[in-house]
């Protein structure tokens, strides 16, 4: 640039000399204006105006250059972007580190870095570059310039007159063919390239700091002479704009342009150029907009539709034109379309609804709207929004007329319909919604606006729906109890029944009795979820087809996923078929064992604790709990704040359904079971060879029927709570995880308060057996002949076993001659009863409970059994006898694989054995009653010495025995 | 309220450069910033009792400043917000400031001035305004000449400004 100057630098002192001594002739009385005045004032110049400022002196064309002047008309017009003019700032200082350190390496330089680039210009002196105002000297825009400059000078010469010319730049050719003043056509420049420059110009505006007025420059020669022209023109046939361009879109483009130009304008008078310039386009759209409309008439879709969308978008967007396409559009007077929504429910049957006729609506009504879709993408030029607006007026005026008289006619009818009706046609409208295929440039995904969609559709119904759920749901599950606790009598028959046939099977199978027994309480279980699993099979139960969600993943049949305990379904099916194939024998043993019918009949009688609560009814009631989620929970997809109401109202049934199924039939289930234990008293019962205490057993069973609703729940919560995220697993101020956790405690509560009494009953009978058949001569055969006071006792009170008692002497009648080393009856008796009730509820209910419960129960049998020892008299021969009773229970206590119990045990088997020592060994005798350590610390030696007492020979080796242990001179007074 | 009230009818008197003073209403006198700052700052007492004194403004030029005042005394104050968007400024001058303005130019950059030193931005505004249409449509030279500036161009120069801008010539 300076090698540019330089001529012209050399001239310059003279003229500028002169021209100074004339100025400072005038400047005696006239006041300077300050330069902030000066400023102010240029604000108000139009742009002609202050080039010329420009050109009276530096400081005034340094004013006028300033850059921020211009970026503030580039920026009003929306066409400075600051970040680019960042970009290009750091961009260019980056090179000129870059220089500056290659200048630096190259030392040989005189010049310092720093003056290479502003040095010469300095020598020289003359001209500083034209944009002096900013610090903007990078190499490349310098480089860009120079050649421009060039470019400029060339066509300098080449334009001679060199007034005439409008040329901005070598490229951009602003020339003024359309003026009726200067009508000559640019020379050099092929007209319709300029007119597309001319359409481009804003366009092709770059924002680099320090050429904002060149860029302005650009614009202005473009648009300004239109836009001029257009302020003065009368009509709408005058402006040159219309005259230059043509086509109505090279029209819309430089209107479009002419307005964001005229944002640049504000020099005075600017308010009355807009008002024209926003009337005429006002004039030239509506124009448009008739042939638009004109075009739709005739549904010319490819041609003037197309033609005048876009125009009318170039212009300002085409609002105007998609107003107009989606309000007249004929979708809205479709027969085919709409639809009458009353078939829904007139052409279902009486109280309920089908979607079918709301099916198919919307299967027409979105193979229509899909048409539209590809019809605007052909007509607009950018038709994602336009088809939106386009779907929302559908909705509006399709679907909402559609959906609302359907919901507050179901509404009236019934509500269980209502119901369904918003569910399944929130459902479908949200399936419409995403069945829609938005044209191509939508940047939004479908899905989602398919549930802004949906939300907007069913905002106003939706707080009535929850509501109307949640109270349906309520009152439907307090229906089905009480209908059930109405029925409780009805259906005592028929379960009992049942629960007689497998009773007596248990019977029947008598050789196993853990498996047995296993059977009886699993059966009521295992036959109805079966029938779940099964839905095949005829004995269907109502589930079987209803709760699909259990059947098809089959955990609600297995109870494995929370208590690893619990038997496995394989177990299930095998007990299910022993059962099916042993059932036949008993059925026939039944009528004719007397004995096995009277039990029946008092098992039967207590047998309706099992009717206290019925797994048909929690199956019930989670069924229906299910089908409410299940509608409720097709609206947390719409997220939000109405995702989260719904998903609120989810928990909320969950919760309802944990209330009822808890508070009003498990618990009171068990409160009832509970005092039907205590009240237990065997002494009133007359059978005790069944091998369990009925209503402990039914009570157990009652036990496994909570644990399988428990798990049913779980299963229940798992899957359609936690699964769908509707509750988070682990907060633990959820409150649907509260309420299940507060079911299982209730649960667990009511389980441990029915086994504490259930310790007691069975204790009860345990002393009882031991009571009523414990022959005086099983421990004393000698004793058999002479009468005994603890044997006359025992037949005393067997009242009611009369009929147990030849069967107890046949077998055990010989008892004197009966030498075998085996344990005795009551023992083997015992032992069955206790372990045959610990055993069914292995995997009925907590591990940890059960440790307990089996701990107690070990606790009160070493009890019971100290008891009774001490109420036998025991012979050096019975005492065989006894050392097998105590084997006996010392073995089962081992199954238990609790340690601290098999020490009470050992200890009384290591008692038992005192009674075998011959009477002439007293002093061995005494040994060991003191000897504190064989017994492990259970017993003391005194207690030692009281079961000693017990022998039958006591009064002869008593002296012996006391003799040996304090001592012979002792004696007893 | 009374203070208001009382301010309504308070005169304050206003002392030109050149010894002359002007009594006005005190809100005339407060479309000048500059005033109604002092006033603030030194107390109505003060105000009563000795005249401002407004050493930069001669008499016949502060005569005039108080004309623009006193007419415009109900208008709004402009807030400083406003200031930098170019278009609110925009608004053409109204008659009667039209009238006013109808002055020589010595004046008219004396009147501005003023405005300036007083800061009244409506005033100041005015006088652009006015000076700005002035130098519509003339040339570098009469520009000069009109603001006493001296050209410190070469012809080549000039012209080289001229071809610059050559896109912004009138048609």
């Amino acid at each position: 640039m300076s090698n540019l100057r330089a001529p012209t630098a050399r001239q310059a002192p003279q003229p500028s000399i002169l021209q100074t001594l004339q100025a400072t002739d005038m400047i005696e009385s006239k006041p300077v204006l300050p330069a902030e005045i000066l400023v102010a004032i240029l604000d108000y110049l139009p742009v002609p105006d202050l080039m010329r400022f420009a050109r009276a002196s530096r400081r005034m064309r340094e004013m006028v250059y300033d850059d921020t002047r211009w970026v503030a008309r580039l920026r009003n017009m929306g066409c400075w972007d600051e970040a680019e003019a960042r970009r290009r700032f750091d961009d260019a200082m980056k090179r000129r580190h870059e220089l500056a350190a290659h200048a630096a390496a190259a030392t040989a330089t005189t010049l310092a870095p720093g003056a290479t680039a502003t040095g010469p210009t300095a020598v020289v002196g003359a001209l500083p570059p034209p944009v002096s105002t900013t610090l903007f000297d990078a190499s490349v825009e310098e480089e860009r310039q120079k050649q421009l400059q060039q470019r400029r000078q060339r066509q300098m010469s080449q334009v001679r007159d060199g007034f005439e010319t409008l040329q901005v730049s070598g490229g951009q050719a602003a020339t003024p063919p359309k003026l009726p003043v200067q009508a000559p056509v640019s020379s050099q420049n092929d007209p319709s390239k300029d007119l597309e420059a001319l359409l481009q110009v804003i366009k092709n505006v770059k924002s680099v700091r320090g050429h904002a007025r060149e860029e302005y420059g650009k614009i202005y020669g473009a648009l300004g002479p239109f836009y001029f022209d257009l302020a003065k023109a009368r009509t709408h046939t005058d402006p040159i704009v219309f005259q230059v361009f043509r086509d109505p879109e090279s029209q819309a483009r430089m209107l479009a342009n002419l307005r964001l130009f005229a944002k640049s304008d504000w020099s005075q008078g600017c308010t009355q150029r807009e008002e024209k310039l926003g009337t005429m386009v006002t004039i030239f759209e509506s124009a448009v907009l008739r042939e638009f409309e004109q075009g739709y008439e005739f549904w010319d879709v490819g041609g003037r539709m197309r033609k005048y969308a876009h125009v009318l978008d170039i212009l300002n967007g085409g609002n105007a034109g998609v107003e107009l396409f989606i309000h007249k559009h004929p979708i809205f007077t479709d027969r085919d379309v709409l639809a009458n929504p009353m078939d829904c429910v007139n052409l279902a049957p009486a109280d309920a609804i089908s979607l079918e006729p709301s099916r198919r609506f919307f299967d027409v009504l979105a193979v229509k709207v899909n048409a539209q879709a590809a019809i605007i993408e052909r007509i607009f030029p950018s038709p994602g929004p336009v088809f939106s607006a386009f779907v929302e007026k559908v909705r509006e005026d399709i679907v909402a007329e559609y959906t609302t008289p359907l919901f507050d006619e179901t509404h009236e009818r019934s509500i269980p319909s209502y119901l369904k009706a918003v569910s399944g046609l929130f459902e479908q409208t949200l399936q419409f919604f995403r069945a829609l295929t938005p044209p191509k440039d939508t940047n939004a995904p479908q899905k989602q606006a398919a549930k802004e969609f949906a939300l907007k559709l069913f905002e106003p119904h939706l707080d009535l729906y929850l509501q109307d759920e949640l109270d349906y749901f309520t009152k439907e599950t307090e229906h089905k109890v009480g209908e059930w606790e109405k029925k409780l009598s009805a259906q005592d028959t028929s379960v009992e029944s049942f629960y007689m046939a497998s009773f007596n099977n248990r019977q029947a199978d008598k050789k196993d009795f853990l498996t047995s027994f296993k059977k009886v309480v699993m059966m009521p279980i295992s036959v109805l979820p079966t029938s779940l699993s099964l839905p095949g099979l005829p004995m269907g139960s109502p589930f079987a087809s209803s709760k699909p969600t259990i059947v098809t993943n089959g955990v609600a049949v297995s109870p494995q996923p929370s208590r690893p305990h619990s038997p496995s379904p394989s177990s299930l099916a095998s007990t299910g078929t022993v059962d099916q194939s042993s059932s036949p024998l008993p059925g026939g043993k039944a009528p004719t064992d007397e004995l096995a019918a009277k039990a029946a009949l008092m098992t039967s009688r207590l047998e309706g604790i099992k009717s206290l609560f019925s797994i048909e009814v929690a199956l019930s009631l989670v069924h229906s709990a299910k089908a409410s989620l299940g509608r409720v929970a097709v609206f947390i997809q719409l997220g939000g704040q109405a995702g989260g109401e719904a998903r609120e109202q989810c928990e909320a049934i969950f919760v309802t359904l944990l209330r009822i199924l808890g508070g009003r039939h498990v618990k009171p289930g068990f409160d009832k079971a509970v005092t039907h234990l205590s009240q237990y008293n065997p002494r009133e019962v007359s059978q005790h060879d069944k091998g369990g205490v009925a209503p402990l057993v039914t009570f157990i069973e009652l036990v496994n029927v909570g644990d399988l609703i428990s798990q049913m729940i779980d299963v229940f919560y798992e899957q359609q709570l936690a699964g769908p995220k509707i509750a988070d697993r682990n907060d633990f101020l959820d409150p649907a995880g509260l309420a299940k956790k507060k079911f299982e405690q209730m649960l667990d509560e009511s389980v441990a308060a029915g086994l504490n009494k259930g310790i007691d009953v069975l204790m009860d009978e345990v002393e009882y057996i031991c009571a009523t058949t414990q022959l005086p001569t099983d421990y004393n055969p000698g004793a058999s002949s002479e009468p005994s006071s603890a044997g006359g006792g025992a037949t005393a009170t067997e009242k009611e076993g009369k009929a147990a008692t030849p069967r107890l002497q046949s077998s055990f009648g010989g008892g004197a001659a009966d030498f075998d080393i085996g344990p005795t009856a009551t023992a083997q008796r015992v032992r069955d009863l206790v372990a045959s009730h610990t055993n069914m509820l292995v995997g009925s209910t907590d591990k940890s409970m059960l440790d307990v419960f089996n701990g107690e129960v070990g606790l009160r049998l070493f009890g019971a059994v100290c008891k009774h020892l001490k109420r036998q008299r025991i012979s050096t021969e019975g005492a065989i006898k006894l050392i097998a009773d105590m084997n006996l229970h010392f073995e089962y206590i081992r199954t238990l694989k609790n340690n601290d119990l098999l020490a009470y045990f050992r200890a009384l088997r290591e008692l038992s054995q005192i009674y075998l020592i011959d009477a002439r060994h007293a002093k061995e005798m005494a040994t060991i009653i003191a000897d504190g350590d064989r017994f492990g610390g259970i017993f003391r030696a005194e207690e030692v010495y009281e079961y000693a007492e017990r022998r039958s020979d006591w009064y002869q080796v008593r002296k012996d025995v006391e003799r040996a242990m304090y001592g012979r001179d002792c004696v007893v007074m | 309220m009374s203070d208001s009230k009382g301010k309504a009818s308070q005169k304050v008197t206003l002392a030109s450069n050149d010894g002359s003073h002007i009594e006005v209403d005190r809100v005339v006198a407060e479309r000048s910033m500059l005033i109604k700052n002092l006033i603030e700052d030194l107390g109505d007492d003060a105000i009563a009792t000795a005249p401002i004194p407004i050493p930069n403004v001669n008499d016949p030029v502060l005569r005039k400043v108080v004309e623009w005042c006193d007419h415009h005394r109900g208008d709004s104050l402009q807030s400083n917000e406003e200031e930098n968007d170019n278009r609110k400024k925009t608004t053409d001058i109204e008659e009667w400031d039209q009238k006013f303005m109808q002055v020589d130019q010595e004046m008219l950059f004396e009147i501005i001035l003023a405005a300036n030193f007083l800061d009244i931005k409506a005033l100041l505004d005015v006088g652009c305004k006015t000076v700005a249409n002035m130098i519509k449509g003339k040339s570098p030279e009469e520009i000069r000449k009109t603001f006493n500036i001296t050209n410190d161009f070469t012809p080549e120069e000039e012209e080289q400004i001229r071809r610059e801008n050559e896109w912004a010539e009138d048609r």
